[in-house]
């Protein structure tokens, strides 16, 4: 179970928080897609759970342990709990498809021993099984420069899921792909999703796709939940709230 | 327009500069007309002599040697310590500072002064010469690849860091394949540095086909200096081809 507790982010020099006083408790099994405008702070929360950006005030509790009060070492641990895509694969270029799925073990690895050790039989044989659910076994030894971009994901689907992880989290994994092959990443998230029971959470620009695959949407206005609900409950007037233009103080912001 | 007085005045400024640098350097054309000395004396140079060509060519390994070992030692403890010198990846502020300064003080010393200390304190030979190369070179190298350590894309280690892999770890094994192809461009032109200079220290007593060069030019034996002259020349051109090679086959 992971808690938002009046989760807020300044970064320095910002004028407001990024995000600001958020609070959700999310349930292992839950499809949740963040709908929110450019800048609303989606990467920001995403990033706030897993510990790569630590909230200014309030807390993020996994498990019922709060983050901040872990050591690095317990940080580490909860991270290789959580797979992570990103929107531009974040991929290790100039190795291949199954050297880049075994980078997913490293949060197993902690000291010299394990890496003169390098990969053992079981991970091999966890890296081959991810591969092949997503479809790729093929390209196993193809340098991931050479391929398109929605294999690229889908080796960095396979990268989060040999961390045989219980949280996926997705910072716009579709956002630099076409219609057609961001509707197959989707669902192929959601396949993962049932059959590992796992918690998902995804930022999204397109609405359709949070609908079609989500069980529960969050929106995001400039740091503010403004919609949290399912998909259903979530109608043109929220779609307009949500994505309107903003018009603070009379002046509008530039970014 | 860039017919401006400003121009004008850069224009007579760079003049001064280069009658100066003439004068200092007693740049005179005219002596040339004893440029038939020179032909005489080039003639001197053929035919080869090619009776000391064995010693010749050990003492060219002996020079390659040189160059590759310090190179290398150069590279071996410059990657490393171009990661601590590098923002990105500085485990912190005072150690990156440190590592900087550690780094350009190591590069603004002449590999031929150093070259001096070290033939005076540790004997002649090429042993001194080695460290000197490299000396010099943990310093080029260290913030050449520093620099390729910082300009590498930081999604790669985003993303190691949320597998939860450690810091170190993380920036090994997403930076490392990154630069490596321009690495190893860096290092195989410092190699190619290295011959050159470990030439010039072997004029100073640090072995090696340069130090016969040398001794053979001042005991006018020169028609044995022209095979060291190519020996030389060929040694040049198979350590470019060499790292053009290595370099066509990485990337
Ligand atoms: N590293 C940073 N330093 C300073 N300000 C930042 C930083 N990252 C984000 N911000 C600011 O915080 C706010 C929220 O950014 P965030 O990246 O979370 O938005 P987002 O919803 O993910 O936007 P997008 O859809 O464009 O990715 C924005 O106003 C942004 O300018
Ligand atoms: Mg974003």
């Amino acid at each position: 179970m992971l808690e938002l507790n009046g989760v807020s982010v300044r970064y320095p020099g910002g004028e407001q928080e990024a995000l600001s006083d958020i609070t959700l408790t999310l349930e292992q099994g839950e499809f949740v897609c963040i709908l929110g405008k450019s800048g609303s702070g989606k990467s920001t929360m995403i990033r706030c759970i897993n510990g790569l950006q630590v909230p200014t005030r309030g807390e993020v509790r996994w498990d019922g342990r709060p983050l901040s009060k872990m050591s690095e070492e317990q940080l580490r641990k909860v991270r290789r709990q959580m797979g992570m895509i990103f929107q531009h694969f974040n991929l290790i270029p100039r190795l291949s498809v199954m050297q880049n799925v075994l980078t997913g073990t490293f949060g197993y690895r902690s000291n010299l021993k394990n890496l003169i050790g390098w990969f053992n039989d079981q991970e091999k044989q966890q890296a081959k099984q991810v591969i092949e659910d997503v479809d790729l076994s093929s390209m196993a030894d193809r340098r991931v420069e050479r391929l398109s971009g929605g294999q690229k994901q889908r080796v960095g689907i396979a990268r989060a899921l040999v961390q045989q992880p219980q949280v996926m989290l997705g910072d716009e994994p579709v956002s630099s792909l076409d219609p057609g092959t961001s509707n197959h990443i989707f669902s192929l998230l959601e396949q993962m999703h049932r059959r590992r029971h796992l918690l998902t959470i995804i930022n999204v620009h397109d609405v359709g796709l949070a609908k079609r695959y989500a069980t529960r949407i969050v929106a995001l206005k400039a740091g503010k939940i403004i919609f949290d609900g399912k998909p259903e409950q979530f109608t043109d007037r929220e779609y307009l709230e949500t994505y309107e233009s903003q018009e603070e103080n009379g002046k509008t912001k530039n970014r | 327009m860039w017919f401006k007085r400003k121009n004008l005045v850069t224009v007579l400024i760079l003049c001064l500069l280069l009658y100066f640098s003439m004068r200092l350097t007693e740049f005179d054309l005219s002596k040339f007309r004893d440029f038939r000395n020179m032909i005489d004396f080039l003639a001197q140079w053929f035919p080869m002599d090619t009776s000391k060509l064995p010693g010749m060519i050990s003492d060219s390994l002996e020079t390659v040697g040189m160059a590759f070992l310090g190179s290398f030692i150069g590279l071996f403890f410059g990657l490393p310590i171009s990661f601590i010198a590098a923002w990105n990846t500085s485990p912190t502020k005072p150690v990156y500072h440190l590592s900087r300064f550690a780094l350009s003080f190591m590069r603004s010393i002449p590999e031929i002064v150093f070259g001096l200390i070290l033939l005076t304190a540790l004997g002649l030979g090429p042993f001194p010469a080695v460290l000197a190369i490299a000396f010099h070179n943990i310093g080029v190298l260290g913030k050449l690849i520093s620099e390729l350590v910082e300009a590498s894309d930081p999604g790669p280690q985003e993303a190691m860091k949320a597998v939860g892999s450690k810091n170190w770890f993380a920036h090994l094994f997403s930076i490392v394949p990154q630069i490596w192809p321009n690495v190893l461009s860096h290092y195989f032109y410092r190699l190619e540095v290295a011959i050159r200079t470990s030439l010039v220290l072997g004029f100073i007593g640090g072995g090696g086909i340069g130090q016969r060069l040398f001794n053979d030019f001042k005991t006018f034996q020169y028609s044995s200096v022209s095979l060291d002259v190519l020996i030389i020349m060929v040694i040049v051109i198979i350590v470019d081809l060499l790292g053009s090679y290595v370099r066509n086959r990485v990337i």
